[in-house]
């Protein structure tokens, strides 16, 4: 079965992903940060025990792990692919891991919270991704009590996720707009609005790849429908602006604009080392170049899905080794070989 | 700009400080300035939360001394975690933390959310407004709770089967006899129908 981020979602192009994430705690145990050694298994043990079935719910097949019995390398891999963050990589205490087959769907255990909820998909979806997790949420909540306040809301470990506990984003791709001198400006100004513009693989010009996240600040007073709606207009009206300098481009400058294109095309396909950087400039520009309708491969080209795989930890899992800076700028230019469509 | 330490990498912190009204402004980068002693605001650049330490920051900073030393001296009866520590990390140790800081987060929560009154979703189960839990034995009477709040008869088998096995687990056989009890009395609620 494809993985959520090897299918291509060509309706709303320039728009990565979706994703919504739920915290919630049990109420009757501490945080994780002060739950001991043994309490910890032995709520892992109970949440894993109540939350079996949970394919019943949506029909998906489910596995369970505990983030101890991974290597670093795995985990690592599964930070690359987003389905936790790393400060929950790098955890010492058990954590436990409930993710479906697609890895669309992750449930973290006694994360930095006792359970954190993640549905992802391609594309722009977030009402649909807030209504399977609504469902999930009422399921987990019939076995496990919540600790909930009334005034605050889902009590969660940090301050800065309490109330709804609901972080909601989207991941868009953002070429030629944030070139711009008047970028930085767009970008403070969002968080006025109350989201937060962040580059997904680097701060600032640094950002290679131009992929940004945006994603609300606040999580309470606000309703999980309000901060959605806020994501949803921040990303649809920074695409917007991209739709334009990109209409421009094309129009005044369309030949420099191909060159780019088909160069970045020629050397991902022939190069023989490619560093992390420069693959994610070339792949970006193709990115936008098959949107554009510039290149035309001979089937469906999931370039975020290139970009996932040519992260160290994937690189490193194929070759199932350790690989050295040479080397693993060698495994990247030949996955990236193998990967890349035929043009037409 | 380079950074004005190591001359090697791009600046990206600015310092200014202000020693007997003489003002001087420095420019680093991010790993020189984790390296210098830049005193309560040493945390902002040391830690794998840069946001959750800059709260800490705000949390900490700008309270009366005095008011703060009676403040450190909170400690959550239930999971031992005092004030100090929750500003240092930003962190609670548990549920009843919000209770017991609440007086003493109420305003910082405020400038933080903008708020400090939840507005959103409500748990669907196991929760009252007035705060009361659900136990085992009240699972079923939900069926009064109005058509919205009703459990599909099967799914609340399915959850009764999923305490019978952990009573069992821990050992709590008084909790799994109710369980066993109400499934059968579910069950034959089905065949009836």
């Amino acid at each position: 079965m494809l993985r959520w981020f090897e299918c291509v979602d060509p309706k709303r192009p320039g728009i990565i992903s979706s994703r919504v994430r739920l915290v919630r705690n049990w109420n009757q145990y501490a945080f994780p940060s002060r739950l001991p050694q043994k309490e910890s298994m032995e709520m892992l043990r109970r949440l894993e025990l109540g939350l079996e079935n949970l394919g019943s719910l949506d029909g998906k097949h489910y596995e369970y792990r505990y983030l101890g019995d991974l290597s670093d390398l795995e985990r690592k891999a599964l930070q690359e692919r987003r389905v936790f963050n790393s400060t929950i990589a790098s955890k010492k205490t058990p954590v436990g891991l409930i993710l479906s087959e697609q890895e669309d769907v992750g449930i973290v255990l006694n994360g930095t919270d006792h359970i954190r909820l993640q549905m992802i998909a391609p594309g722009l979806h977030l009402g649909e991704l807030w209504k399977q997790c609504d469902q999930m949420d009422d399921y987990i909540n019939a076995r496990f009590p919540y600790a909930f306040d009334k005034k605050y809301g889902y009590l969660t470990s940090f301050p800065t996720n309490v109330g709804t506990g609901m972080r909601a984003s989207v991941v868009v791709h953002l070429p030629m707009l944030s070139l711009g001198k008047k970028f930085n400006g767009l970008v403070s100004e969002m968080g006025r609005f109350g989201a937060a513009v962040r580059g997904v693989y680097g701060e600032g010009s640094e950002n290679y790849g131009a992929l940004y996240e945006i994603s609300n600040q606040k999580t309470l007073g606000l309703t999980e429908k309000e901060i959605l709606d806020l994501v949803n207009r921040v990303a649809l009206q920074l695409l917007a602006q991209e739709k334009q300098v990109r209409k421009m481009t094309m129009e005044k400058r369309r030949l420099e604009y191909e060159d780019e294109v088909y160069k970045s095309y020629g050397v991902l396909k022939y190069a023989r080392k490619m560093s992390a950087k420069d693959a994610m400039i070339f792949l970006s520009q193709i990115m936008s170049g098959i949107v554009d309708g510039i290149l035309e491969t001979e089937e469906d080209c999931a370039v975020y899905r290139v970009m996932l795989g040519i992260q160290p930890a994937n690189l490193q899992k194929i070759s199932e080794r350790p690989l050295e800076k040479e080397e693993l700028d060698e495994a990247r230019a030949a996955y990236i070989r193998r990967t890349l469509p035929e043009l037409k | 700009m380079l950074c004005e330490r190591c001359k090697i990498r791009e600046a990206n912190i600015q310092y200014t400080e202000v020693i007997n009204g003489v003002k001087n402004e420095h420019h680093f980068c991010a790993q020189c300035a984790k390296e210098m002693d830049f005193g309560p605001y040493a945390a902002i650049f040391d830690s794998e939360f840069p946001l959750g330490k800059l709260l800490s920051g705000l949390l900490g900073i700008g309270e009366e001394q005095e008011e703060q030393k009676k403040a450190h001296q909170v400690i959550c009866p239930a999971c031992r975690t005092s004030y100090e520590e929750f500003i240092k990390n930003s962190r609670f140790g548990c549920p009843e933390c919000y209770g017991v800081f609440d007086l003493l987060i109420g305003e910082n929560i405020r400038q933080l959310q903008g708020s400090d009154t939840h507005k959103g979703k409500h748990p669907r189960y196991h929760y009252q407004e007035d705060g009361e839990q659900f136990s085992v034995e009240t699972l079923s009477g939900q069926e009064d709770a109005g058509p919205d709040k009703e459990l599909d008869i099967e799914e609340q088998i399915r959850i009764l089967n999923a305490r019978l096995q952990e009573a069992i687990v821990r050992e709590e056989y008084e909790t799994a006899a109710q369980c066993r009890d109400k499934i059968r009395e579910l069950k034959e609620g089905i065949g009836k129908c």
